[in-house]
C-alpha cells in the first residue's frame, strides 16, 4: 500500500511550496524547462499519451487523447481551462495543491498549453475557495516575474498567461460546458454536445478543459517520463491518484496513493486510521458522492478505473466518504437528493423536476411517512432520470440512491415502516494525513 | 463533401422516408406525418438547446436514447418513436413536467390550444403518481401592461428567454434561481418593454405568458381563427386574427409562418392594436348632411345620396388611404374609366419620381437577409416604421451577414455592425463605407427608405447606380405607406389632386380610408377640400374627414374586410375578415360597386374575388395573380419597368432648421385607437442636439413651438447628444397627438422648421 507523493510534492518535501524559490528547489519547473527548451509541442502531447494519464475530475477520460482532439490548423485562438470548481461533496483534494503546491499546476498548465498551442488559458475556481483564489493569484504574479509565464516564456518564444475565474457557488459549474458558459458570463447551464469543447468551446474556439489534479500530475511526468509514470498502476490506471477521505474515520485527510496498490479496506483502516472502536464499516462513496454506494463486501477492491467499475462503482473525483453502522443510509441518501435537488440547474426536465420528487420522497421517509410502495416508484423514478439528460449530473444524483435502496434495500424498507431517528454526530475525529 | 442539403434516406418505424440532410429528426419526422412531441425546440429562436427532453427516440448504434430536436439525419439511419423504452421516456417527462404544475387548465388561457395539454393527452400517462405538495410561486403577475406571468405553470422551455436575448437582442428576460426553483423574471427587475414582447405569448407552450388584453376572453372552442395579413405599416406581416361575437378578440402570428415576410413574428403594435376596431371613434352608422343639418341614415339612404352627388359632378375625383386595397384602387379607376369622364383617381403618398430606378431593380423579400452576407439600412428607422424588419437583420447578424448602417436618426440597428451617421439631408456622404462592403459581397441586400430617399433624388440615383449590374445585390424598400405598393402597382399618382381641389377643379371627392387632414401637408389639405365639392367619406374611424363629409358610408377595417395588400416588397397578399365588424359598415370595395349600380354604370363583379381578378387582368404589375394563386401566403407582383431619369433636387422649403421626421412604432393613429396600448404609446417630441437646444435656449423636456411653411406644433423638446446639429427629429404622431406629420408637405418632401420657446 505505497503512497506516493507527486502531486503533493509538498508533502514529500516537508514544508508548503507557496514560494516560487521553494518550488523550484524541490525540483519545480524542471519539467516545463525541458519541454520548452528541447520537446516541440507534438513530442509534449506524445508524453501525456505515453503516460496513460487520466482525467482526475471524475469521467477518467485519457487526458491526451482529449488534448489531441483540439484542431491542428485553425485560425482560431485556442484556450486551456483548469477546472478548480472543485464542488463535488467528499472531495477537497484539489484545494491542497491549490494551497500548498500552487506552481505545480501553473506549470502543468503552461505545459500542457504549449502542448496544444494555447496563448491563454483560465483557471475556474470555486467561489467559495477564496482564500485559495488569492494564493492562486500571488502565484501568478510570482511566476509571471520569474517568466515562466507571459511573453516568450524562459526565452522559448512561447506566450502565454494565466487568468483566475471566480464561480459563484454552483455545483453544475465543475461541469465543463456549463463551466465554460459561466466562464463567458453567462448563465451555468450544459450546453448540448457536440460540438465538443475540443472543437467549439469557450468563445466558440477550441479549448482543453482538465481538472486541477490532472494538470498538477503533468510536472512530474515531464521530469520523470512518461514511460516512468505508466509503469505505475496498471496499464489502464497509471500514476498516482489523490483520494479525500472523510466521514466516519479516525484519520480523514488527502492521501496520494498510486492506482491499484492499494485496497478501498487499506485507504479507510491502515492510511485513514480506521473507524472508531466497536463501530463496524457500512457503506462507502468512494469517488465523490455522484458515484453508486460500495458495502461491506467490496473492501477488498483495489483502488483503479477497472477494479471500481468491475465492482459496480466508478473511481470518480476520490471523494473517498466512508460512513460506520452508526448512520441511516436512507438519511444519507436524503441528504444527497437534497445536494443535487439543491444543484440541479433546471435545464433537462428530468433532472430538475425528477430529483426535487426524489428528494420529497425520502424525506416522507425519513419523517416515518413513507409507504412500502415508494420504493417502487423511488425505483421508476430513477429509471426515468437518469439517461435521459444532457449532462451526468443527473446520472450522479441516482446513482448513489439507486445503489443504495438495491444494497440496502432492509434499511429501506425498515425506514419506509418507521421513519429515522437523527443519528447522534461523530466527536472524536483526528486531524489526518 | 456532399451537399448538407442532399436527400438522405432514413427509417423511422419501420417506413423508408427521405429528408434533406442536416435536417433534425424531429422535422424530418413531421415531414412525413409521424409526431415526435417537443416543448423547447423553436428553430426561429437558433440552435436547439436540448433542455426539455421531450423528443427522446431511439437511434439504432446510438446509446442511450436521444434528442431528436439536436439529432440531424443521416444516410440509413434507423430511428423508432414508439418502443416500450421510448413511451416510458415521453410518459416520464409528461409526468415531471406536471408534478409541479397547478392542472388549473379549466381556468387557463390557454386550456384547449395548449401544447403541454395536447401532447399531455397523446404521450403523457393516464394519472400521476406525485402525492407531495406542488412548488408554488406568487401568482398571476404582471410581467407589463400586456403579458400576465403565471411562475407555477411555466415549464421552463426556455422560449421566452431566448427570444428575448437572441431574437429580439433585448436581454430582458432571464431565468432566475436554478432547479426546480427557476422562474422567469426581467433582468431589470422591472417590466418586460420592447417593441417585440408579444411574440412570446405565442411561443410559450403552456399558459405562463398570456396577453392580458385577451384573458378570461373566449376559449379556443368558442372563436374562429382567421389567417389574415396586419395592416399597420408595408410590412404585411402574416397574422392570425381570433374572432368572437362578432369582434376580434386576439391576434396572433401565424402558426404556420410566412418565411418570406415575418417568419411568425409579430411587433406589439400589430398585435395589440386591434382593440382600435372597437373604440369609440369608431364609424358604426351612415350619415347624410343636408342643407346645414345633419341625420342618421341607413346604409342605403346614404348610398343613393352618394351616387347622386357622384353623378351630378362635373369633375369627381377619388382619394386613396394608404390602407386601401387593391380592389378599392381598381374600383375607383374603373369606376372613372367607365362612368365618370373628366374624373380622377389619387393615392395619399410619396409620389417618389426619384424612386423608379431603384425600384426597378432586382428585389428582395425579408426572408433573403437570411442568405445575405451583407445587409445595408440606408436612412429611415426600421425598428419604428417596419418593426419586424428589425427581427430579420438582427437574424441575419447572427447568421454571419456584415450590417452597415448609414442614416441621420439613432435606431436600435446601430450597434449591429459598420454604422455611418450622416448629416441630415446628406444621405449621398455616407455612401463610401457600402461601397466598399458591396464590392466584398457576394450576396448582398441593401434596405431603403422610401420617405428619405425621395426626399434625396441624388442619393437615390447613386444608390441606383451602385447596386445596378452587380451580381447578388439586392434592394428592399422600407415602405412608408401600407398599400402603397398596390395602388401603385395600379398605376395611381401620389400627386396632381391637391393642386386641382386648390383650383376648384374637383367637383365631388370620394375619400376612400383616406383623411388627409391628420397627414403630411394636413394644413394644405384643408385648404384644399374647402374648395371642393360634396364630399363622401367612406370611412372606418372618425376624424376631420367624416366631420367635413356630406356622405359618410362606414366601412370596415383591414382586421374585418377582403382585399389585397401588397407589401412594400411588392408581395401580394389576401386580407381575409376576421369577424363581421359593425352592422352597418360594409367593405369599401363593396360600397363603391353598390355606386356603380346607383349611377347606372354597374361594375361587371359582384366579389372581392372578381375584383381583383379584374384587376389582375388590367394592370401589367397583377398578370397572372388571382385569389387563388395568392393562396395563403401572397405572391410578388411584377417589378416595374425603369422609368426615364429622375427627378430634380429639391431645396427644403422655409427657415430654421432642417425637419427630420421619425418614425414612433406606439405613437400612430392605431397606438391611440387602441386602449390595449395605452401604457405603451407614447407622446412625439423634438430632438435636438445639446447645440441647438442650447442656441435656442430651450432645455429637455421644455415645450416648443415648431413652425414650417405646412403648420406649426408644438411639442417637449428632447436634448440628445446623439443629435446631428442643424436639425429637428421631430416624431411622427396621430391625429390626438399630432407631431412632425403637422409640419411636412403633402408629398413628405424636405422642409425647415423654426423652433421657438412657447
Amino acid at each position: 500500500m505505497p503512497q506516493l507523493n507527486l502531486v503533493y510534492r509538498h508533502r514529500e518535501a516537508g514544508a508548503p511550496l507557496t514560494g516560487l524559490r521553494d518550488y523550484e528547489r524541490a525540483g519545480g519547473f524542471q519539467g516545463l524547462r525541458t519541454a520548452l527548451a528541447q520537446m516541440e509541442p507534438d513530442e509534449v502531447l506524445y508524453q501525456f499519451h505515453r503516460s496513460g494519464l487520466r482525467g482526475r475530475g471524475g469521467a477518467g477520460f485519457p487526458m491526451g487523447r482529449k488534448a489531441s482532439f483540439l484542431p491542428k490548423d485553425t485560425p482560431l485562438r485556442t484556450y486551456i481551462v483548469c477546472n478548480a470548481d472543485e464542488s463535488e461533496p467528499g472531495t477537497f483534494k484539489d484545494r491542497e495543491i491549490i494551497e500548498m503546491n500552487p506552481f505545480q499546476l501553473l506549470e502543468g498548465i503552461t505545459t500542457a498549453a504549449y502542448a496544444i498551442g494555447a496563448a491563454r488559458g483560465y483557471v475556474y475556481i470555486r467561489g467559495e475557495y477564496e482564500h485559495q483564489a488569492r494564493i492562486l493569484e500571488r502565484a501568478l504574479a510570482e511566476a509571471r516575474a520569474a517568466g515562466y509565464l507571459g511573453e516568450s516564456i524562459l526565452g522559448s518564444g512561447f506566450t502565454f498567461d494565466i487568468t483566475i475565474y471566480r464561480g459563484a457557488g454552483a455545483y453544475i459549474c465543475g461541469e465543463e460546458t456549463a463551466l465554460l458558459e459561466s466562464l463567458e458570463g453567462k448563465r451555468g447551464q450544459p450546453r448540448l454536445k457536440p460540438p465538443f469543447p475540443a472543437v467549439a468551446g469557450l468563445y466558440a474556439s477550441p479549448t482543453l478543459i482538465n481538472n486541477v489534479e490532472t494538470l498538477a500530475a503533468i510536472p512530474p511526468i515531464m521530469e520523470r517520463g512518461a514511460d516512468w509514470y505508466a509503469s505505475l498502476g496498471t496499464e489502464k490506471s497509471t500514476g498516482t491518484k489523490l483520494f479525500s477521505v472523510s466521514g466516519h474515520v479516525l484519520r480523514p485527510g488527502n492521501y496520494e496513493i498510486v492506482l491499484h496498490d492499494t485496497t478501498l479496506r487499506e485507504l479507510v483502516f491502515d492510511i485513514a486510521g480506521g473507524l472508531r472502536p466497536g463501530r463496524r464499516f457500512k457503506a462507502c462513496w468512494v469517488g465523490g458522492s455522484s458515484v453508486p454506494v460500495l458495502g461491506e463486501e467490496a473492501l477488498d477492491t483495489p483502488l483503479d478505473y477497472e477494479s471500481l467499475q468491475a465492482a459496480g462503482t466508478f473511481l470518480g473525483s476520490g471523494g473517498c466518504i466512508v460512513m460506520d453502522d452508526s448512520g441511516c443510509i436512507v438519511r444519507a441518501s436524503l441528504r444527497l437528493a437534497r445536494f443535487y435537488r439543491h444543484e440541479s440547474c433546471g435545464k433537462c426536465t428530468p433532472c430538475r423536476e425528477g430529483t426535487g420528487w426524489m428528494e420529497r420522497l425520502l424525506q416522507r421517509l425519513v419523517d416515518g411517512e413513507g409507504r412500502i410502495e415508494d420504493l417502487d416508484l423511488l425505483e421508476s423514478l430513477f429509471q426515468r432520470i437518469a439517461g435521459k439528460t444532457l449532462c451526468p449530473l443527473a446520472d450522479g444524483a441516482v446513482a448513489p440512491i439507486q445503489s443504495a435502496l438495491r444494497l440496502f434495500r432492509d434499511d429501506f424498507v425498515r425506514v419506509a415502516r418507521e421513519g429515522s431517528p437523527r443519528p447522534e454526530p461523530m466527536t472524536e475525529v483526528a486531524v489526518g494525513g | 463533401m456532399a451537399d448538407r442539403r442532399d436527400p438522405v434516406s432514413f427509417e423511422i418505424d419501420g417506413r423508408t422516408l427521405v429528408a434533406p440532410a442536416g435536417t433534425m429528426l424531429v422535422d424530418a419526422a413531421a415531414m412525413h406525418g409521424i409526431e415526435i412531441p417537443i416543448f423547447c425546440y423553436e428553430p426561429r429562436l437558433g440552435p436547439p438547446i436540448g433542455a426539455c427532453r421531450m423528443c427522446l427516440v431511439e437511434v439504432e448504434g446510438m446509446r442511450g436514447l436521444q434528442t431528436a430536436c439536436s439529432t440531424p439525419v443521416a444516410p440509413d439511419m434507423v430511428v423508432r418513436t414508439r418502443t416500450p423504452e421510448v413511451v416510458d421516456a415521453q410518459e416520464g417527462v409528461l409526468e415531471l413536467l406536471l408534478i409541479n404544475h397547478p392542472l388549473d387548465c379549466p381556468v387557463c388561457d390557454k386550456g384547449g390550444e395548449c401544447p403541454l395539454q395536447d401532447r399531455t393527452f397523446r404521450f403523457g400517462p393516464g394519472a400521476s403518481r406525485f402525492t407531495e405538495p406542488k412548488r408554488h410561486f406568487p401568482k398571476p403577475l404582471d410581467l407589463s401592461p400586456l403579458i400576465a406571468l403565471d411562475r407555477e405553470r411555466c415549464i421552463t422551455c426556455y422560449r421566452c428567454v431566448r427570444f428575448s436575448q437572441d431574437v429580439a437582442q433585448d436581454r430582458e428576460l432571464i431565468f432566475a434561481e436554478r432547479g426546480d426553483g427557476s422562474f422567469i423574471a426581467t433582468r431589470s427587475g422591472g417590466e418586460y418593454r420592447g417593441r417585440f414582447t408579444g411574440n412570446v405569448v405565442d411561443l410559450c407552450p403552456v399558459g405562463a405568458l398570456t396577453s392580458i388584453p385577451y384573458r378570461f376572453v373566449a376559449r379556443p372552442w368558442d372563436v374562429v381563427n382567421t389567417p389574415s395579413v396586419c395592416a399597420h405599416c408595408p410590412v404585411g406581416c402574416n397574422s392570425e386574427l381570433t374572432g368572437r361575437d362578432g369582434r376580434i378578440r386576439r391576434v396572433t402570428g401565424r402558426p404556420e409562418p410566412n418565411a418570406a415576410v415575418e417568419e411568425g413574428w409579430l411587433c406589439d403594435k400589430g398585435r395589440w392594436a386591434y382593440p382600435s376596431t372597437f373604440g369609440p371613434d369608431r364609424v358604426t352608422r351612415p350619415v347624410v348632411r343636408e342643407l346645414g343639418s345633419e341625420r342618421e341614415a341607413t346604409l342605403e339612404e346614404a348610398l343613393d345620396r352618394a351616387a347622386l352627388l357622384l353623378s351630378r359632378a362635373a369633375a369627381p375625383a377619388f382619394l386613396l388611404g394608404p390602407e386601401a386595397t387593391v380592389e378599392e384602387g381598381f374600383i375607383a379607376q374603373d369606376l372613372v374609366a367607365r362612368a365618370l369622364p373628366g374624373g380622377r383617381v389619387a393615392r395619399l403618398g410619396i409620389p417618389g419620381e426619384a424612386l423608379g430606378a431603384l425600384r426597378a431593380l432586382p428585389a428582395a423579400e425579408l426572408g433573403d437577409l437570411d442568405r445575405a452576407d451583407l445587409v445595408a439600412v440606408i436612412g429611415g428607422d426600421p425598428s419604428n416604421g417596419q418593426p419586424v424588419v428589425e427581427l430579420r437583420v438582427r437574424k441575419a447578424q447572427r447568421n454571419g451577414a456584415r450590417i452597415v448602417v448609414v442614416g441621420p436618426r439613432p435606431t436600435p440597428l446601430d450597434g449591429l455592425g459598420g454604422l455611418v451617421r450622416t448629416e441630415p439631408g446628406r444621405l449621398l456622404t455616407g455612401f463610401d463605407l457600402l461601397e466598399d462592403a458591396l464590392a466584398n459581397a457576394r450576396s448582398a441586400v441593401v434596405l431603403w427608405d422610401e420617405a428619405d430617399l425621395a426626399g434625396e433624388p441624388a442619393a437615390a440615383e447613386r444608390l441606383a447606380g451602385m447596386l445596378a449590374g452587380r451580381p447578388g445585390a439586392r434592394q428592399l424598400e422600407l415602405g412608408a405607406d401600407v398599400n402603397g405598393a398596390g395602388l401603385r402597382a395600379l398605376g395611381i399618382p401620389a400627386g396632381g389632386l391637391i393642386e386641382a381641389a386648390t383650383a376648384q377643379r374637383v367637383g365631388t371627392l370620394v375619400a376612400v380610408h383616406a383623411d388627409p387632414e391628420t397627414g403630411p401637408g394636413g394644413g394644405a389639405w384643408s385648404a384644399a377640400l374647402e374648395r371642393v365639392g360634396p364630399i363622401v367619406a367612406i370611412a372606418s374611424h372618425h376624424g376631420p374627414i367624416t366631420e367635413r363629409a356630406s356622405v359618410v358610408l362606414p366601412a370596415l377595417t383591414a382586421y374585418e374586410q377582403e382585399g389585397v395588400l401588397v407589401s412594400m416588397t411588392g408581395r401580394a397578399q389576401r386580407l381575409r375578415p376576421g369577424a363581421p365588424g359593425p352592422e352597418r359598415a360594409a367593405d369599401g370595395w363593396e360600397l363603391l360597386i353598390a355606386l356603380s349600380h346607383r349611377i347606372g354604370t354597374p361594375l361587371p363583379y359582384r366579389t372581392a374575388r372578381q375584383a381583383f381578378a379584374a384587376a389582375a387582368a388590367a394592370s401589367p404589375a397583377l398578370a397572372g395573380l388571382s385569389y387563388e394563386t395568392l393562396g395563403v401566403l401572397g405572391q410578388p407582383v411584377a417589378r416595374p419597368a425603369a422609368p426615364p431619369a429622375g427627378a430634380p433636387a429639391r431645396e427644403p422649403e422655409g427657415e430654421g432648421l432642417l425637419l427630420v421626421p421619425c418614425p414612433a412604432i406606439f405613437g400612430d393613429a392605431a397606438s391611440y385607437r387602441s386602449d390595449a396600448l395605452a401604457a405603451v404609446r407614447t407622446l412625439p417630441a423634438a430632438g435636438l442636439s445639446p447645440t441647438e437646444a442650447a442656441r435656442l435656449g430651450l432645455a429637455d423636456g421644455e415645450p416648443a413651438t415648431l413652425a414650417s411653411p405646412y403648420g406649426r406644433v408644438t411639442l417637449p423638446i428632447r436634448v440628445d447628444a446623439r443629435l446631428a446639429d442643424g436639425a429637428a427629429f421631430v416624431d411622427l404622431g396621430a391625429p390626438a397627438a399630432p407631431g412632425a406629420e403637422a409640419l411636412l408637405p403633402p408629398d413628405r418632401g424636405p422642409v425647415r422648421v423654426e423652433v421657438t420657446r412657447v
